[in-house]
Order: structure tokens, then C-alpha cells, then sequence
């Protein structure tokens, strides 16, 4: 009995193995994007990956199929996200070898300027609720109801502070003039 | 400017160069992650709990460290990685895999339907030990399906009009139906199943030409691998499919000892036909490798097991040795089925002996367990996915008090029978009393 149990342990990791190997290549570079995206050190975006996708191995079990895996992990980065912000722990050694590779590879950002400044400018007055919201949409180009999943809110709550976030996003890049909304407008927000 | 604007200037703000992303050599650093993790400590997601008791002890004594002890969990994970992008462009992964593993493969006709944009979304095998359905030694299926997965269909089948005489019944017999809850064609058309058992090709055409056909019989001849497959064109089960194309279709033929049957729901038989060409042999590492991830949750069942009882009062007659192993179980549903089912049998035997007995303190302890099912995680998984037993644990429970349920209005049955449909018996748990008798004379 325990030798099948053993054997079954064995068959269980070597699936996992298997599993684990095929999301890292299919979302590995969707979770580096995130990670860049939302940390000020390209150091940091490397130890939220490799955070990330040892929680996926970790509870591989609860990762969902398919185009849902990337919805998971997104989901994981943005709660590593944030214990790194709130610990501002040390980079570690693995942490250094992905971030030098990103250093090298990756070695400039286009700086934003102009109207795109101006729009991150904006984007820094929001709530972290709001902001993470427009991100997921507009950068990782996630409908409401997939934003709604990373969020972990429900699909309706999603369209509606999307709408709300998209009217303050605007008033602060208008300078935080009142923001009247047509009700055309609204309607194509809300099919949206 | 107005929304729709800000949102393009949103998007164009975004510091991340998709060109240069995608040029980025992932391989090569996780070939310098291997390098530097190289000895450390591997987890297995099934052992969690000793992994986090590791990883909590080491936050607290080396904070420094954290990423790195955590990251040796992915150490193993990586060089699997690594040892496949090293067997070349080759389509399947061509990494060793263990003996067992290998053993567990080689156990299926290792066939995979390779459609484009279709995956493997499920494996069963055919439970193992002195319980198993009689004939259904080396019997399985896997469900290959493409887009998102496909829920569970719940048909509805009410009888309408009025009885007829046809040729070969002994009285008037319904004829025609109405079917509710089937999945609409496009749906139903993602779903290519596969099964495969040792009983004779022969007999399975015999019983198939003999079984009731709602639209009629027509038989073709198509090729299949190596061979030719007889196809039931009009294998439609339900009345309300079989319209302009919304079809069903059943290949049968043998190959390698085994009998195979391909089912599909399919708009002609064109589309059969191209998935019929679909359908490879592969040998056990790329059969492997196209492994679905809820293979692996089920994988090691015995983990598995402690898992989903997590929440749920066990009866003092229960181990997790009574959950049966089935073999190499690999699909998860059928993991949670057995588990649920074991405990809720030994309640409900609990329940009966006492009640016979005037034992009102136990039966009233199995009514209690029993009616706490709604907040069991697993429960709500199967209920949430729609599969059994969820959906007749509530019916069971509601008819405990009196020993009775309503199976039609106005009319009730005794509940015992109904909870030994669980598969009780089946499970080395027989709930009726003959049951038990014969169990004891084996």
C-alpha cells in the first residue's frame, strides 16, 4: 500500500513537472509584463516572477485551464506585488540572475511623454482599486469580466467602477475640472 | 477629451515594449536560474504542508533568502523545462519519464486527437480492485475538447403524446420526447470523446446496430490510422438532435487489442471524418505530455484524498483506506465522487443501524454530519461544477428524518435504496441490510 502511494507521489510530481514547465513557457512573459508594469525596479519585476511561479507550482492543483492560468497568476503577482511593497524586503540572489538578464536584454524603457505622461500622471492620483482596474484593461488587455476575476469582484462591479474610473481618470487629466458624462456616452460604456 | 481617449493615451502609456518583451530570451534565464538553484531542496505540489512548515521556519530564520528557498520548489519544474527545449524542435515534449509513469501511459492506446487548437481536457481509467464493474479491466476514455471547457450536460427527457404500439414491445411504449438542458450544437461540437476497453469489436457492432437508433441506422466505412472504423452516422441518443448540422456520430474499430470508439457531435460527416484524421498514435512520452493539469490534481490520490476531506465530520467507521484507490485515478471529479460518497455511506449506515437498533444518539450524530454537507469545500466543488453526487447528497439528507423521500408528488419511496445508488455496496459500504448479508457470505 504505502509502496503505491509512494508510486502514485512520484507519478503526481512528474505530471506536475510537466504541467508546471508548460505554464511557465505559456505565461511566463504575460507575468513579466505585469510584474514591469507595476514595480519601479525591473530587479523587483524579476522576484515577482519567480514569486509568482513558485505559488503556481506550490498550489499547481488550484490552477485553472487554459486562458484562466493567466487570469491565476495575475491574480498571485498582484498579491506578491503587494507584500513586496509593503515589506520593501532584499532582492535576492534569483531574483538578481532573471534581473540581470532583464537588464541586459531589456536594458531601456521608453520613457513616457507628452499626453502618456500625463496620463500616468493621473493614474498615480487614483485609488489602487481604480488604477489596477484601468491597467489590467488597457495594458494587459483584459475585458471587464476577466479584470473582474484578477480582482476577485463580481463582473457587474467591475463594469461599474470601470465606468466610474474611466470618469475619474478623465477629470484628473482634465485638471480636475467637473466631468459631465452624455448619456450616449454612458450607454456605450456600460455595453461594453 | 472624452473616455475613449483617455483610454488610448492610457494604453500608449504603457512602459512595457511588447517587441522587446518578446524578444527576450526566457530560456536562457531559466537555464541560469537551474545554475544557481542547482541542489536545492525540491517540493512537490502534493506536499505542501511539510513544504510550508519548511518555508514559514525559513522566513522566520532567513529572511534574506526567501525567494531562493521558496524558488527550490521550481528547481525540478525548471529542469524539466529546460530538459525538453534541449530534445529540439520535436512538437511533443521529449523529456525521460519515470517507470510508473511510463507504465500509467502505456495503459491507454496512447492516441491523442491532434486538431488544431484541441487539447486533452480529461483522462479515466477504469477503477481497479474487487469492486470493479464486471468486464472493465483495461477500460478507459479521454475527452479532448477545443476552447473553453465544456460544462457537464444535464438532460432533461419527458415523455410526450401518447403510447404506441411498435413492432417488438410487449405493450404501447412512448415514442416521442422532449428533451430539456441539452447544450446547444456549438457547444456539444468543441467535445470529441475516446474510449477504449478488451471486449470484441464484433460484439459492440452487434449491440450497436441492435440499439435504438431516433433517426434510423446509416452505417459508412471510414479510415482510421492504420486501419478502417465502422462509423454510425445517425448515433443520436436524444430525439431533438439530428437536425441540419447538429449530428452524432460513433466510429468503432480495433487496433492494438483494444476496441475503439470515437463519439462526436459534429455538423456533417465531413467534420467526423477530419477527426477521425486528427486522431495520432503517439508514443508514451508525448502521450504524457499532453497531460491536462487536472490529471495532475488527481494524481496522487492519496494527498488528493486528504484534501477534499478537509471540512467534512467523518463517522468514527471511517479511514482513508476505505476510500477506494482505483488504480492510477487521474480524474479529480471521480476522486471527489468516491470521497464524498464513502463518508456519506458510512453515515447513512450509521444512521440505519442505529435507528434499528433505537440507538437515537447516533442516528441523530449521522443526521447532524450529514446535514452540515452544504458548507463541505468539496461539496460545494461537485456542486459547482455540476457533478455527482452533488446534486442528490441534499435529496438524500432532506429524506434522513423519516427514512423517506418524494420521488414524484404525493409519492414516497424508502431513502435507503436511493443512498445506495451512491455506489455503496460497490465501495465495500453496502447500506441495505441484504446487501450487507451478502457482502459478509463472500
Amino acid at each position: 500500500m504505502a509502496q503505491g502511494q509512494i508510486e502514485k507521489g512520484a507519478l503526481g510530481r512528474e505530471l506536475a513537472q510537466v504541467q508546471f514547465g508548460r505554464l511557465y513557457r505559456e505565461q511566463g512573459r504575460a507575468v513579466l509584463a505585469y510584474a514591469l508594469r507595476r514595480v519601479d525596479d525591473r530587479e523587483d519585476a524579476a522576484d515577482v516572477v519567480a514569486e509568482t511561479f513558485l505559488v503556481a507550482w506550490r498550489r499547481l492543483a488550484e490552477v485553472p485551464v487554459g486562458a484562466a492560468a493567466q487570469l491565476w497568476l495575475y491574480a498571485v503577482a498582484r498579491r506578491v506585488i503587494a507584500n513586496l511593497h509593503r515589506s520593501k524586503r532584499r532582492r535576492t540572489r534569483l531574483g538578481g540572475r532573471l534581473a540581470e538578464s532583464l537588464r541586459t536584454e531589456l536594458a531601456t524603457h521608453p520613457v513616457p511623454n507628452g499626453e502618456a505622461a500625463e496620463a500616468l500622471r493621473a493614474m498615480a492620483e487614483l485609488s489602487e482599486e481604480d488604477r489596477e482596474l484601468l491597467l489590467l484593461v488597457a495594458w494587459e488587455g483584459l475585458s471587464p469580466g476577466e479584470a473582474a476575476k484578477v480582482l476577485d469582484i463580481s463582473s457587474l462591479a467591475a463594469r461599474s467602477r470601470l465606468h466610474r474610473a474611466r470618469r475619474r481618470l478623465r477629470a484628473q487629466m482634465e485638471g480636475d475640472k467637473p466631468v459631465t458624462v452624455r448619456s450616449s456616452e454612458l450607454d456605450t460604456e456600460e455595453a461594453r | 477629451m472624452n473616455t475613449r481617449e483617455v483610454e488610448a493615451t492610457l494604453t500608449a502609456a504603457d512602459p512595457v515594449d511588447r517587441d522587446r518583451l518578446d524578444q527576450l530570451d526566457l530560456e536562457a534565464m531559466e537555464v541560469e536560474l537551474l545554475a544557481d538553484l542547482n541542489g536545492e531542496q525540491s517540493d512537490s505540489p502534493f506536499e505542501v504542508e511539510a513544504s510550508r512548515h519548511r518555508v514559514e521556519a525559513s522566513r522566520r530564520r532567513r529572511p534574506r533568502h526567501l525567494a531562493l528557498v521558496l524558488a527550490g520548489g521550481a528547481a525540478v519544474a525548471i529542469a524539466a523545462v529546460i530538459v525538453v527545449l534541449a530534445g529540439g524542435p520535436s512538437k511533443h515534449a521529449s523529456r525521460a519519464y519515470g517507470a510508473e509513469l511510463v507504465r500509467f501511459a502505456e495503459s491507454t492506446p496512447l492516441l491523442l486527437l491532434e486538431g488544431p487548437g484541441w487539447r486533452v481536457e480529461d483522462v479515466y481509467e477504469a477503477p481497479d480492485g474487487p469492486y470493479r464493474p464486471r468486464g472493465s479491466a483495461g477500460e478507459g476514455s479521454m475527452e479532448f475538447v477545443t476552447g473553453k471547457p465544456i460544462p457537464d450536460e444535464n438532460i432533461r427527457s419527458t415523455q410526450v403524446g401518447k403510447p404506441e404500439h411498435v413492432k417488438g414491445s410487449t405493450g404501447p411504449v412512448y415514442m416521442k420526447f422532449r428533451e430539456q438542458g441539452m447544450l446547444p450544437p456549438s457547444m456539444r461540437q468543441r467535445k470529441v470523446e475516446l474510449r477504449w476497453s478488451r471486449r470484441s469489436l464484433a460484439s459492440e457492432l452487434r449491440y450497436a446496430h441492435e440499439a435504438p437508433h431516433v433517426h434510423g441506422q446509416h452505417w459508412v466505412r471510414l479510415p482510421v490510422l492504420e486501419t478502417t472504423a465502422d462509423v454510425d452516422t445517425r448515433a443520436e441518443t436524444f430525439v431533438s438532435q439530428g437536425g441540419r448540422g447538429n449530428r452524432q456520430m460513433t466510429a468503432y474499430w480495433a487496433e492494438d487489442g483494444y476496441l475503439l470508439e470515437l463519439r462526436a457531435a459534429v455538423p456533417d460527416l465531413a467534420a467526423f471524418e477530419e477527426r477521425l484524421r486528427w486522431l495520432t498514435k503517439v508514443d508514451s512520452q508525448a502521450w504524457l505530455g499532453a497531460m491536462p493539469p487536472q490529471v495532475v490534481k488527481a494524481a496522487d490520490q492519496a494527498a488528493t484524498v486528504r484534501e477534499m476531506l478537509r471540512g467534512i465530520p467523518l463517522p468514527d467507521s471511517f479511514s482513508p483506506s476505505r476510500v477506494p484507490t482505483a488504480g492510477l485515478t487521474t480524474n479529480r471529479d471521480q476522486v471527489g465522487g468516491a470521497v464524498i460518497s464513502t463518508v456519506s455511506c458510512l453515515w447513512f449506515r450509521q444512521w440505519d443501524e442505529a435507528r434499528r437498533g433505537g440507538n437515537r444518539t447516533r442516528a441523530g450524530e449521522a443526521e447532524k454530519a450529514m446535514s452540515t454537507y452544504e458548507r463541505w469545500p468539496l461539496y460545494r466543488e461537485l456542486h459547482r461544477g455540476r457533478r455527482y453526487p452533488a446534486e442528490t447528497i441534499p435529496k438524500l439528507v432532506a429524506g434522513m428524518p423519516s427514512g423517506r423521500y418524494e420521488w414524484r408528488p404525493g409519492k414516497w419511496r424508502r431513502i435507503l435504496p436511493q443512498v445506495e445508488a451512491l455506489g455503496c455496496a460497490r465501495e465495500g459500504i453496502p447500506v441495505l441490510p441484504w446487501k450487507q448479508r451478502r457482502q459478509s457470505e463472500r
